[in-house]
């Protein structure tokens, strides 16, 4: 398999806007001239199977047209962000980076030789198969980051069936597999990409306004955030028809909200893992945390309440870690799962369960019911651990208005005990001063 | 250094917080003898841990000391340090005193 079919198909959509960056609008038309601009520069410069080429930007014009040039010449490649600067030199060393691209705001790019050869034999694997290839890096909150090779055609294969042209917000960034699921999703039906410098709720909800977005994919932190900042009420986000979020669990009590703000926009879950892709699913429906896999080019199975997926688009494999398939090919997802007839609900990463004298408990769950208490911001609940119990419930939490300890932690209790088994219920509480989430957006759960 | 009383007071007003916290009626007389883990204690399990976690943090902003109450010394003690309310008063001082040597 290659991407021949996938390049042929851009050209069709003629002068439709493909991106929309800093502001700055490019057609297909123009994203196809420059493409074969990236393949004439590539090219001279031996691109081709078997180089690994590294393309440091975010979704504009140049970097896009870099990535869809690399890909055509059937190349591996490393999407990486100016966020992650200070790791790049090891990316680059890791993925056996030969060509690094870089672009900087304005869309200027330099090229570097790199003094890497690619090597392993992963890589030999998409060369045999005459396929390009894509390397995400796992983010990794703990130990070292993991290279996870993709079949690049692969991929792509889920994006043959043209679908409604629609125009997405790229939330996620141009290193996350879910940004380049967007990317390819959008091109592949001629729809439009939009892309925010600031992922601020202003900036996001003025994206929206002004390119009449349909499409935001995003994290249920970003969506709380995004609901408290009340950008909702004062801008025109008519336009608006599917709100995506993934990445990590949703409360209930910010899908309630949600829902009530944007009453007529579908809710959806997706659910995806680096080392997966982007797993088609449905909604039970947009106020519900259910989901139903529609198996399109995967299987699911339920172990121990622990989801595994075989999947056609899952990744060849790590370039700096041992294989984590077992002989039938099926990848432990680590998800604690609750199944009700052919629905499941996520309940959390199952190494994120805290248990408490054996009693297990999602952090998930109970962020849930306290984002309904008066005066919560946002919450963080992880474990600690303690002698007497094993681990205990502690719960950080960023208030709205400052509230002395004493008195929040007796409205807590009296709030959870209507709504959580005593265990649950956190019993070391702090106040935050700082903010509770990373650069991507998803929640930071830990001591 | 923690003194003695100081200890009590600390122990004292952070079960009376733990009962405003779990919404029971604290009992009518607490005391130096007031039982916390046993029969005839006046916490479960559960509350005892929240209890200690409670002296802990006071400790912190009162006195601004870091200390680790439930730790394995005094879980393999053959009598609970945290048996009563003096009991757990006076292992306070002790935690504090080790601390700080």
């Amino acid at each position: 398999m290659t991407a021949a079919w996938f390049l042929a198909r851009l050209p069709e959509w003629g002068d439709t806007t493909a991106l929309v960056s800093h502001g700055r609008r490019t057609s297909y038309a123009e994203l196809v001239g420059t493409t074969a601009a990236w393949k004439e520069r590539f090219a001279a410069r031996g691109v081709g199977p078997g180089r690994v080429v590294a393309i440091d930007g975010s979704f504009s014009e140049q970097a896009c047209s870099a990535f869809l040039a690399a890909m055509a010449l059937g190349a591996v490649l490393v999407p990486l962000t100016r966020l992650m600067r200070a790791q790049r030199e090891r990316f680059l060393r890791i993925a056996e980076v030969s060509l690094l691209v870089e672009l900087e705001e304005g869309d200027a790019f330099t090229l570097s030789e790199q003094p890497y050869t690619a090597a392993n034999a992963l890589y030999q694997k998409l060369t045999t198969r005459g396929a390009p290839g894509l390397v995400i890096f796992s983010s990794g909150s703990t130990g070292a980051p993991k290279a996870i090779v993709h079949d690049l055609a692969a991929v792509l294969e889920k994006f043959r069936q043209v679908r409604q042209k629609k125009t997405t917000l790229t939330f996620l960034l141009f290193d996350h597999i879910g940004g380049i699921d967007t990317m390819l999703n959008t091109f592949a039906s001629g729809g439009t990409i939009v892309t925010v410098a600031d992922r601020t709720p202003e900036a996001v909800a003025d994206a929206i306004q002004a390119e009449r977005v349909h499409t935001l994919p995003t994290s249920p932190t970003f969506l709380n955030w995004f609901l408290m900042s009340g950008v909702a009420q004062t801008r025109d986000l008519s336009s608006l028809k599917v709100i995506a979020y993934g990445t990590e669990p949703m409360p209930e009590s910010t899908l309630r909200r949600l829902h009530e703000i944007f009453p007529d926009v579908s809710l959806v879950q997706t659910y995806g893992m680096s080392e997966l892709g982007v797993l088609r699913s449905r909604s039970k429906s947009s106020d519900s945390l259910w989901i139903k896999f529609t198996g399109e080019g995967f299987q699911t199975k339920i172990v121990d309440g622990i989801l595994w997926v075989k999947a056609e688009t899952a990744m060849l494999g790590y370039l700096n870690a041992p294989d984590l398939f077992d002989a039938e090919g099926w990848l432990n997802t680590q998800d604690a799962v609750e199944v009700d007839g052919e629905y499941l609900r996520i309940l959390g990463r199952a190494s994120d369960l805290i248990n408490v004298g054996g009693q297990k408990v999602y952090p998930a769950e109970v962020e849930n019911a306290l984002l309904s208490l008066d005066n919560v911001r946002e919450v963080a609940v992880f474990g600690k651990t303690h002698p007497l119990m094993g681990q205990i419930v502690a719960a950080r939490f960023n208030l709205k208005t400052p509230e002395p300890l004493d008195l929040f932690k007796r409205r807590m209790n009296a709030h959870c005990r209507e709504r959580l088994a005593k265990y649950q219920i956190p019993v070391f509480v702090e106040l935050a001063t700082e903010e509770q989430y990373g650069t991507r957006f998803k929640k930071l759960r830990h001591d | 250094m923690i003194a003695r009383t100081d200890a009590y007071d600390i122990v004292l007003k952070s079960l009376t917080e733990v009962f405003a916290q779990i919404g029971t009626p604290a009992p009518d007389k607490v005391g130096e003898d007031t039982v916390l883990v046993g029969n005839d204690a006046v916490l479960d399990s559960l509350g005892v841990v929240q209890l200690i976690v409670e002296v802990e943090q006071r400790l912190e902003e009162t006195h601004g000391v870091s200390l680790t109450l439930a730790n394995d010394k005094a879980m393999s003690q053959r009598n609970s340090p945290f048996r009563t309310v003096g009991v757990f008063a006076e292992h306070v001082v002790a935690t504090a005193l080790e601390a700080a040597s």
